[in-house]
């Protein structure tokens, strides 16, 4: 490489790095670029591409003397089944502030964590839920129920068997 | 050896043999004995860890009122904490169910099992009390200020990786208060939805969503969250500790040692024993002085008021050290590590409680998930790292409570943090909050004014007002970093011991409805 | 620098200290290591040490041995203390099955409260002693038992026979000794489980004509029906007499016809399959005095449901404290554990596999079984307060109309909308045999039968004028305008109409039913004339015609 050198300069300064270094610049810039694409490559690797848990729909057989306006939680999940006159429709017990179970009560839902509180229909009443409880898609065949954790449809939505 | 050289090759085998304890020990210590100050201090430098203090340190550092020793503290506690979840690792097993009854076995039949766990977990949280406090002390005594902004930003990093230590160690014993306290944590990761929905852009953009994703590995709490909990605490965060630990305590060398006031030395007033510093004029001092700007070795400038680190600075870290030793063992005599129900994902704990540290920040996402979880953690933050960027003044750096205003500015400031901080608390517990009174109220409304917020919007307005008074950014920091203290100091009191079931107000838990 | 090593000798010492105590702690004060030296086997001291039971099949690793080192196959016995004795003698070595699977507590535990489980966060704290064999319910969950009536008079017909003087059962008889000795009988009180050969009466009575001696004095002819009686109560011999006393109550008072276990009864009530292993941090005990204990929390509700359950509308179905104690007991036996079919006892592979049931199938105990709570053990109906008056279907004007057709559909499909339920498999879990034991056994309530009229089901003939305005006047206060039900039961009902004849509902409104509100109408009362012959087929009439209403 070519330096011109500063006449200014004392002895004891360190030689400036000259500006124009192709090779140089080529060199490191090459090497931060592949490590940057590395580093995005293995950044992908704590992403999972597919979930393990197992699929949230579910079949269920609901009791026949189910009251209107009680809840049916089939075991392990965290929805709560009703059936009225208009049909069957699944409301989740997951408080959409923290995503702790809420417990049904006589006029609605409330949330051990930080004290939330839905009507039956899963509107907040009180405290810091940001969101209604959602309601799931749930299909009806004859006596049984499928209810899809995943999904959720607009409030609401009931359907008849 | 006096005797005549050895002729033979056996005759030298033999006294190389003999001479095997003498030359390990010279190999060890290289420099000799370090019986002299110049031969401990040749010691110092020349032994990897040791070299990480400086070779002399000011008689100002010792002083126990400069620091009380907190920074050693906390490294001390890490060092604990490092040693017994080593101990611990030869039994946990990081898988559901699994953990649990690893950790039952830890408990009652593992040798000396319940007690390196119950050291663990005081040790855990004698390092959060102490980094926190240290962290205190640092404000107080100005020590962010130039040149330590640099380490005021790596100290930020290692309370920030302290915080994630113990919150991931939360979770691995995978009993009832880790499922909630977890389940809790990894939603407020995903708690941006509260603004995103509410903008209606979860759809296009949701990092909340991401980030719990990332945290849990699935969408909730199972065994994908163990594991990635277990390698963030054992291994992640371990090394993220360890590299920022290297820093900063590097950066406190380089920065000129531990801060303190321009009179230092007329404080101190004239040295008591005589010590001789650089009285005969070394040979050479750093080799790389010829080329490295800045401070460096005190050639030329004649006696300091130093005194050499290896015995001076070493007897009061071990002491410290010790000390930490002796609470932390204390502690874990009296009482034990929790261990409730095996974790439930269907019987949510009530109250689920966090760690103590973090039911400050639960008793604001009782308001609002976001603005308590992400929102004024990120505000305070945010804050921290700037103060060194905009406090440049210069009075009061190294006095406790130094700068305009002093300790009467701070103990008004308490007044305030607390004063105001209750009586927002009082209004939200006694009539509730924006929903209960406008049950239409938008999310995003609820989720802006929150007493979090509005708490956090008083500490501003004063330390702004403070700054007009004192025409001093240091006072308006003074005051808000007092303020916020008080704040969190009162918020976790009444996350600890005055909420209940729902997370209602009790004045006791004697009060709470059976259940 | 003082300052500092001072601190370094306070600091260290400090540390120094404790680990000392701890130490102590760990190696010296161990409550288990007291207890070890305090156990003086016949060998000589017990070595101290750990030991543990673990079956990994299980999942039991239970340490409860460390304590009561006497327990295992293989250790040292240390007599004169119960609890570091051997254990006592069981068919099943606690080295193959562990501690807990039958006894419930913590058994990783090394300390006693904490291994008997009464700490907080645990949910499974020991069954108290009293109860123990409600422990062989974790396996055990299906061990056959009749009625409290029948096993009674099994005992009764055991103990008149004096079997007693040559067996033992449950730890009696086996008393006589006749000169030359050796003639005692076998131990009876695991003969349920181990079997017996199905000609011992044979046996016996060929004994009783040829041995002499005592045979003779001692054993005679027994009656089939005694004889019968007496299997029943050979067969229930399993080793547990108190449980099976307790389950022979459960199925005595009809508890199933609103819970269910193991898929079978009612839905009225919380399922009770897996009750016995409720942790009880998880019951509300505002209303139950004394410990926080499962058991006083069941004593407590079966004293008084609603009290201890606000709301409940479960009657008190029992009074005297030792009934209470029996059902405390047979609930805490509910526990069906999870674990490998190698395990699986004989009671439990013919349930699961073979579709045996876990009572006895004759009439008499599936009606106490599923019917008794509202039906009453007589068929007489049961009132209840806060409850409508349930209907008495052993009223012999029911039977004498009601055909077994009409109350085999009836027991099969319940009466919607009302609170009978429906019993048939895919409901309340009965199959059509055991439906048919039922109907027989109501059937056998009383001695009338229905004459057959040799009508078709259905003869009535609508007439459109008559009916309605009959039906409004005699029969809509109490039955409703539409057949709804009021006071009286729903008629618009398609199970009742799809399986009474028009004779039944034809003889009922004209003969009424005794000892109920339905009056005869073929006798004018005080508020209205009788009805005519031809009245009441035109009402029959208008009420079948509910059923084409009903249908949608």
């Amino acid at each position: 490489m070519t330096v011109t050198p500063t006449p200014a300069r004392s002895r004891l300064d360190p030689e400036p790095m000259p500006r124009r270094d192709f090779l140089g610049l080529a060199s490191l810039w090459a090497a931060a670029s592949t490590m940057v694409f590395a580093a995005i490559g293995m950044l992908r690797l704590p992403k999972a591409a597919v979930l393990a848990s197992p699929s949230k729909k579910f079949k269920v057989n609901l009791p026949e003397s189910l009251p209107q306006g009680e809840g049916f939680v089939p075991p392990g999940r965290s929805v709560a089944v009703f059936k009225d006159k208009e049909g069957v429709y699944a409301v989740s017990l997951i408080c959409t502030h923290l995503g702790c179970i809420v417990k049904q009560t006589q006029t609605g839902f409330d949330c051990p964590c930080h004290g939330s509180r839905f009507a039956l229909d899963g509107t907040v009443i009180k405290g810091p839920a940001p969101a209604p409880l959602k309601w799931h898609k749930v299909a009806v065949s004859g006596s049984s129920v499928t209810v899809d954790e995943e999904s959720s449809v607009p409030a609401g939505t009931k359907v008849q068997a | 050896m006096s005797a005549a050289l050895p002729h033979t090759a056996i005759e030298r085998f033999v006294a190389n043999l003999k001479a095997i304890p003498n030359n390990l020990r010279a190999a060890t210590l290289r420099g000799g004995t370090p019986n002299t100050d110049r031969s401990r201090s040749s010691f110092v430098f020349g032994n990897v860890f040791l070299h990480l203090h400086p070779v002399r340190v000011h008689r100002w550092s010792l002083r126990w009122t400069t620091t009380f020793g907190l920074g050693i503290m906390a490294t001390a506690a890490f060092l604990i904490t490092l040693v017994t979840g080593v101990l611990l690792m030869f039994y946990y097993k990081p898988y559901p169910d699994a953990a649990y009854i690893s950790i039952k076995d830890i408990h009652f039949v593992v040798p000396t099992g319940r007690f390196i766990r119950n050291i663990h977990r005081w040790a855990a949280n004698v390092m959060v009390v102490a980094v926190l406090l240290h962290m205190a002390r640092a404000f107080y005594t100005g020590a962010y200020r130039k040149p330590r902004e640099f380490n005021w930003l790596i100290g930020m990093g290692l309370l920030v990786t302290t915080l994630g230590l113990s919150f991931t160690g939360y979770l691995l014993p995978w009993d009832q208060l880790a499922y909630w306290a977890i389940t809790i944590g990894a939603n407020i990761a995903q708690s941006p939805r509260e603004v995103t929905d509410a903008l209606n852009l979860t759809e296009s953009f949701d990092p909340g969503g991401l980030q719990k994703l990332l945290l849990l590995g699935s969408s909730e709490v199972g065994e994908e969250a163990l594991i990635r909990f277990f390698l963030l605490h054992v291994m992640l965060l371990p090394l993220v500790l360890f590299g920022l630990a290297a820093v900063h305590f590097w950066r406190i060398r380089k920065d000129g040692g531990l801060v303190r006031p321009a009179n230092a030395d007329e404080i101190l007033g004239p040295r008591t024993e005589a010590y001789p510093v650089f009285t005969e004029a070394p040979k050479k001092t750093y080799q790389l002085a010829a080329i490295v700007k800045g401070k460096t070795a005190a050639v030329g400038k004649g006696p300091e008021n130093t005194l050499p680190s290896m015995p001076h600075l070493f007897y009061a870290e071990l002491g410290i050290l010790m000390l930490t030793a002796g609470i932390c063992l204390a502690l874990a005599m009296v009482s034990d590590a929790p261990l409730k129900e095996l974790a439930n994902p269907a019987v949510p704990e009530n109250p689920a409680k966090a760690p103590w540290y973090f039911l400050g920040l639960q008793e604001l996402v009782a308001h609002s998930a976001f603005m308590g979880g992400i929102g004024i953690p990120s505000i305070v933050l945010i804050g921290l790292g700037l103060i060194p960027f905009l406090d440049r003044e210069t009075a009061g750096t190294g006095e406790w409570f130094g700068g305009p205003g002093g300790k009467p500015l701070v103990l008004q400031a308490i007044v305030v943090g607390l004063g105001s901080a209750i009586a927002i608390e009082a209004v939200a517990i006694q009539f509730g909050w924006i929903r209960e009174w406008f049950p239409k109220a938008p999310q995003l409304l609820i989720t802006l004014i929150n007493p979090g917020t509005v708490l956090t919007l008083v500490y501003a307005l004063y330390s702004v007002w403070l700054v007009k008074k004192h025409d001093s950014t240091r006072a308006g920091a003074l005051g808000l970093f007092t303020c916020f203290l008080c704040g969190f100091a009162l918020l976790t009191l009444i996350g600890t011991y005055f909420r209940g079931p729902n997370w209602n107000f009790y004045w006791s838990p004697a009060d709470w409805p059976a259940h | 620098m003082r300052n500092n090593k001072l601190l370094l000798l306070f600091g260290s010492f400090l540390s120094l200290a404790l680990l000392v105590v701890a130490a102590a702690q760990e190696n010296v004060f161990r409550e288990w290591r007291r207890v070890q030296s305090t156990a003086k086997a016949p060998g000589g001291p017990v070595e101290k040490r750990l030991r543990q039971v673990v079956v990994p099949a299980l999942g039991v690793t239970d340490r409860c041995v460390t304590c009561h080192v006497g327990m295992s196959a293989g250790e040292p016995n240390v007599p004169g203390n119960p609890a570091l004795a051997a254990h006592p003698p069981i068919p099943h070595d606690p080295a193959s099955y562990g501690c807990t699977t039958c006894h419930s507590g913590q058994g990783r535990a090394t300390e006693k409260a904490d291994a008997h489980g009464t700490v907080p966060h645990w949910p499974e704290p020991m069954i108290p002693k009293v109860n123990a064999d409600a422990g062989c319910g974790t396996c055990h969950s299906h061990i056959e038992v009749p009625n409290t009536k029948a096993l009674r008079s099994g005992q009764a017909v055991f103990e008149r026979y004096d079997c007693l003087s040559c067996h033992k059962v449950d730890g009696r008889g086996g008393t006589l000794r006749p000169g030359g000795g050796g003639m005692e009988g076998p131990d009876l009180s695991r003969i349920g489980a181990a079997g017996y050969k199905a000609d011992w009466y044979e046996k016996h009575l060929e004994k009783s004509r040829t041995a002499g001696g005592p045979w003779t004095s001692t054993f005679g002819t027994i009656p089939d029906v005694e004889r019968g009686d007496l299997e029943t109560f050979l067969r229930t011999r399993v080793g547990a007499p108190k449980l099976v006393l307790a389950k022979a109550l459960f199925h005595s008072l009809g508890c199933r016809g609103c819970h269910k276990i193991g898929g079978v009864g009612g839905d009225d009530g919380p399922e009770l399959t897996a009750a016995g292993q409720r942790d009880p941090a998880l019951s509300d005990f505002t209303h139950v005095p004394g410990e926080r204990t499962l058991s006083n929390w069941w004593a407590e509700h079966f004293r008084n449901p609603s009290g201890v359950v606000p709301g409940s509308q479960m009657p008190a179905m029992v009074e005297s404290e030792e009934d209470i104690q029996l059902l405390t007991h047979y609930v805490l036996s509910l526990r069906r554990g999870k674990f490998p079919e190698a395990f699986w006892p004989r009671d439990r592979i013919r349930a699961e596999r073979f579709g045996e049931r876990e009572f006895a199938t004759d009439g008499a105990t599936l009606y106490t079984t599923f019917c008794a709570a509202c039906h009453g053990p007589a068929g007489e109906g049961m009132r209840y307060a806060g409850l409508p008056v349930f209907p008495a279907i052993g009223n012999p004007d029911f039977l004498e109309l009601a055909t077994d057709e009409m109350i085999a559909a009836t027991v099969k499909s319940g009466r919607p909308g009302r609170r009978m339920p429906a019993w048939g498999e895919k409901a309340g879990g009965l199959r059509p045999e055991e439906v048919a034991a039922v109907v027989a056994h109501v059937r056998s309530l009383s001695p009338v039968r229905p004459q057959p009229d040799g009508k078709p089901r259905v003869w009535a003939r609508p007439d459109a004028a008559h009916g309605p305005s009959v039906y409004a006047r005699a029969c809509a206060s109490c039955h409703g305008d539409k057949g709804q039900g009021g006071e009286g039961p729903a008629l618009a009902n398609k199970v009742l109409l799809g399986s009474a004849s028009d004779t039944y509902l034809f003889e009922t409104i004209r003969r009424g039913r005794r000892g109920t509100s339905m009056e005869a109408f073929s006798r004018p009362s005080t508020t209205r004339p009788a009805l005519s012959d031809s009245e009441i087929e035109s009402v029959v009439a208008f009420v079948r015609g509910f059923e084409k209403g009903e249908k949608k």
